[in-house]
């Protein structure tokens, strides 16, 4: 039947402009015995727009890559929920099988992430025959894929991963992940692995894809360099908790959140005539077991003041634009010597 | 607009691309420039070949005694490999031990290996506390030494070929469930995995497409393995009165009954023993040079 | 003038085995002391194998090594076993990406660093001990005393990286090798030991070659910088000069992959294809099928070596006209 042979295509229902995908304090804890918990992912809030590419940045144990599997509902949150396109995911309208048809993810390691007995056309293949299309219009649908992604067809469909250079592989990946007509694409450190000249080959095909294929992207990096290239608005985690969120450009040009301003200096400066002459944060970043009290980044923070070990800030708006930050300073009245007077914010 | 959305016609039809040399290939070709797995796998064949076609081979019938020629030292006219205790022709009596040997020897590793792959991937892949509980109870098994378990089992059931074999399968059954679930929980973690269950694939096709085909081929070749102890275990259980029953040749029965004549005639009554090792180490080398031919890498 | 610290002069490396490798093919470069070389290079570029001729730790019974390797007066190639033993870790040593696998996860911190410099300077296990413990103060490890009876298991990434660091300096090196050093570890971590890095060598004077794949690494460390591809050094320079006038096109590609400064929306100039396959020595420019000014010369023989000043190479037959302008 001509009808079996097809996915169905999902109507945009909030309108361009709107959030594709809602994350509603979402949080995951992972128990480790012993009373000591992970708090990878603790209340977070987060919107993703129609049609944008949306940053997340953070170090080890920030909790981004949990927050990426939550988000495809590999793991299950222990608390929150999410609303894609305005329905609840996972609930009456919008089944769990049916969310993972508009969702995917791409991962870090492209060899990982492929079966390594199945050839590269089988691979992109599987998705739509478990929603039902059937082999042949699947193959053909993969073949189709694997040009877009730049890998001929003749020569690489009936190649098994092993037989593929990473940037190939990861090509391959993305086509998979496209294959099931997604909506939202999370990309988890997805060109972290592969060399310089190949990672900006496959940034150039994920632009053309948005592009074409109309996707919402989350791009997970620790890259920042990337992020600012290739996202629409940026969100900086810390210890499972958002710092910032905002349009890139605001982001980057004028950080609010201390943790913010200590990533971005923290980056190389290419210039041989200017070079970092301290680092903005000593020592690691901690571990998410059990967290510090208050704002979880005051113990390394160069202005935490009385208020920020006992009080938690949360995301307020900060500056004109659509920027949000977790700080004490940018709040009037919160207690912090740095924050804005009282008259002045009114 | 979504991805899919080819015009379907009635008759989909795909144009064949010519396959890669595949992963079975690459294993292949690894395999023959392992000289020592190649000879392992010829000595193998030609043990099976001779058990099989034992009726034309054997010169002699194994079953007839003299009670003249027995004991006759290996080189003896018509007594090739010399005779045994009972005056029986020990070439002929190799030849067709060789198969109730290898009957033994195969025949519980294989059920065993179906058995004990179904727990293990299924403990494997689905974790929790099914995994503990399962595994726990497949590690009772595993805390008897494997011979002990076989005499115990053996002779809790009593002597005959049936009951060696079950007492055999149930003494390789936790081993190879052991080793299928820790490849399974290794594969099961794998982002190939993940990503098949984030394109909303169920447990069934995860398992099936996934999952066996790549944790059957470890397993298998352990297995393989478990065929030299298998056939040394039948034997020690022959040996010891509760497996085969005279005047059956089989090597570890012809091993026993010679045992008296080991002062008179040693080299005759070593005999079994070198086809026992012979066999049991090919099996082993053979297994050995599958497992590095199927380790691919990059 | 006095020699180098590190003289390789057209250094090939070659693996055997069921494929031929050639991972290095030609390598000619020098190092003063006090100075710092960056080595600039995508996977299979050769930059960690070079790095590791230097200190002989190739298997040697499936790698043929070709030229010459002198460090500080050594012929390194002509070390005998008990040479090599005391070159290694007094002269020459090394740090890695991964401290976690350069570590010895059973002993101690303090009991690793101490039996380095008892195996070069024959001193007391106490006063190795005393020494250990100055080391750890020098790469900054925050209560040095404590971390000196922990075990590597026990102390997070960058602090097991300075702990590595102390190791390598324990017998006071000329010439210190870092593979990748600062890879695996967090942005904020990053710099910080990066910033140790630059330190120690001013403060000690000693050479260092940092291998890395990351140009703005390379940049923060070196005073020159060595592009290396497909086994060979196509640039060489100072740190300025390769990032204002870049003159290999692979060189070009790399600094526009780094995308800093790179506009949001803008298409990247990136290089086409991928790096070769090394099973045969290069009897051409090895970057030209990726190369969009390739001309058939490229193909047909390898590049010309052009030396457009002190120490500034360029193996490209762009770099001739741009010697013909100047």
């Amino acid at each position: 039947m001509a009808q079996e042979a097809q996915l169905p295509t999902t109507p945009d229902r909030g309108g361009a402009g709107t959030p594709l995908l809602q994350a509603k304090t979402l949080t995951k804890h992972f128990p480790l015995g012993g009373g000591a918990v992970v708090r990878a992912v603790d209340g977070v809030d987060f919107a993703v727009l129609k049609g944008e590419t949306l940053g997340v940045v953070g170090e080890s144990g920030c909790g981004k890559s949990t927050t990426a599997r939550v988000v495809m509902q590999l793991i299950p949150q222990d608390k929150g929920e999410m609303l894609f396109d305005g329905e609840i995911v996972g609930g009456r309208s919008l089944t769990l099988k049916e969310y993972r048809r508009q969702a995917q993810m791409v991962f870090q390691d492209s060899y990982a992430s492929l079966n390594p007995r199945l050839t590269i056309e089988d691979s992109v293949a599987f998705g739509p025959t478990v929603h039902g299309v059937s082999k042949p219009a699947a193959i053909l649908k993969a073949r189709e894929l694997l040009t877009k992604v730049g890998l001929d067809p003749a020569r690489f469909a009936a190649r098994y991963p092993h037989e593929l250079s990473g940037g190939q592989r990861q090509r391959v990946n993305i086509a998979r992940a496209l294959a099931l007509g997604p909506r939202l694409v999370i990309l988890d450190e997805a060109v972290s692995a592969l060399d310089k000249s190949v990672e900006a080959q496959v940034l150039n095909l994920l632009a053309d894809l948005r592009e074409e294929f109309g996707l919402t992207y989350i791009f997970i990096s620790h890259d920042l360099n990337v992020v600012r290239f290739i996202s629409d608005r940026v969100m900086v985690m810390y210890l499972g908790e958002v710092v910032e969120i905002g349009p890139v450009d605001e982001l980057y040009d004028d950080p609010r959140h201390p943790y913010t301003r200590a990533l971005l200096s923290a980056m190389p400066s290419m210039d041989p005539d200017n070079r970092t002459m301290e680092a903005p944060l000593a020592g690691d970043p901690p571990n998410p077991i059990n967290p510090p009290d208050g704002c979880r980044f005051h113990p390394r923070c160069p202005h935490a003041q009385t208020v920020c070990a006992k009080v938690k800030p949360v995301l307020a708006r900060t500056g004109e634009g659509a920027r949000e930050a977790a700080c004490h300073m940018e709040v009037a009245g919160s207690g912090h010597s740095r924050a804005p007077k009282l008259e002045e914010a009114a | 607009m979504s991805a899919i959305t080819s015009e379907t016609t009635p008759a989909i039809v795909v144009p064949p691309l010519a396959k890669s040399p595949g992963y079975w290939a690459g294993v292949w070709r690894r395999f023959k420039y392992d000289k020592v797995a190649v000879a392992a796998g010829i000595v193998v064949l030609l043990i099976i070949l001779m058990a099989v076609f034992a009726d034309y081979i054997a010169p002699a019938d194994p079953t007839r005694s003299s009670m003249l020629r027995r004991l006759r030292p290996i080189g003896t006219p018509g007594y090739p490999l010399g005779a045994d205790e009972l005056g029986r022709d020990m070439l002929s009596r190799l030849i067709h031990g060789a198969r109730l040997s290898l009957f033994m020897g195969v025949v519980p590793v294989f059920v065993a290996f179906f058995l004990g792959s179904i727990i293990g991937v299924s403990a494997g892949f689905f974790g929790g506390k099914f995994n503990t509980i399962t595994m726990r109870t497949v590690d009772v098994f595993y805390a008897f030494p494997s011979v002990l378990l076989a005499i115990a089992l053996s002779g809790a059931l009593g002597a005959g070929i049936t009951n060696s074999l079950i007492s055999l399968t149930i003494v390789f059954i936790p081993p190879i469930a052991r080793i299928a679930e820790s490849v399974t929980t290794q594969v099961r973690s794998m982002d190939y995995v993940e990503a098949a269950r984030a394109s909303g694939a169920g447990s069934g096709t995860i398992i099936r497409v996934h999952v066996l085909g790549n944790v059957l081929g470890p397993i298998f070749v352990y297995a393989t393995s478990l065929i030299s102890v298998s056939m040394i275990l039948a034997s020690g259980l022959s040996f010891l009165g509760l497996g085969t029953k005279p005047p059956t040749p089989e090597w570890g029965l012809m091993l026993n009954t010679l045992r008296t004549a080991i002062y008179v005639q040693p080299w005759v009554a070593a005999l079994p023993g070198v086809a026992i090792f012979i066999t049991s180490i090919s099996f082993n080398l053979l297994s050995d040079g599958l497992r590095s031919a199927m380790d691919v890498k990059g | 003038m006095t020699a180098p610290l590190v003289r390789m002069e057209n250094v090939t490396v070659r693996f055997r085995g069921a494929q031929v490798v050639h991972a290095v093919n030609g390598v000619s470069l020098t190092l003063e002391a006090g100075q710092v070389l960056g080595i600039l290079g995508e996977s299979g570029s050769g930059k960690s194998v070079t790095l590791k001729t230097l200190l002989r730790l190739l298997p040697e019974s499936r790698t043929d090594i070709g030229g010459a390797v002198e460090v500080d007066g050594r012929d390194v190639l002509a070390l005998n076993p008990q040479e090599l033993a005391d070159y290694r870790g007094a002269v020459t040593s090394m740090i890695f990406q991964d401290p976690a696998l350069a570590l010895d996860p059973v002993y101690t911190v303090g009991e690793q660093i101490a039996e380095a410099i008892v195996r070069h300077e024959k001193v007391s296990q106490k006063v190795a001990m005393a020494r250990a413990l100055e080391l750890l103060e020098l790469v900054r490890i925050p209560s040095p005393a404590r971390r000196l009876k922990a075990y590597p298991h026990e102390m997070s990434g960058g602090m097991r990286q300075r702990a590595m660091i102390a190791l390598a300096l324990a017998a006071r090196p000329k010439l210190l090798l870092a593979d990748e050093p600062t890879t695996a570890l967090d942005a904020t971590v990053q710099i910080q030991i990066l910033l140790l890095l630059r330190q120690l060598q001013r403060d000690m004077g000693m050479g260092m070659l940092f291998v890395t794949h990351d140009i703005g690494v390379a940049v923060e460390v070196s005073d020159r910088l060595a592009v290396m591809y497909a086994g060979q050094i196509v640039e060489t320079g100072t740190v300025r000069e390769l990032l204002r006038d870049p003159q290999h096109p692979y060189t070009r590609g790399l600094l526009a992959a780094n995308l800093h400064g790179a506009k949001k929306g803008e298409r990247l100039e990136a290089i086409p294809g991928a790096p070769p396959a090394l099973n045969s020595a290069p009897d051409s420019c090895s970057f030209a099928p990726r190369c969009k000014h390739a001309q058939e010369r490229c193909r047909a023989t390898l590049p010309p070596v052009v030396e457009l000043g002190e120490g500034r190479v360029v193996r490209c037959i762009l770099a001739e006209s741009a010697l013909a302008a100047a």
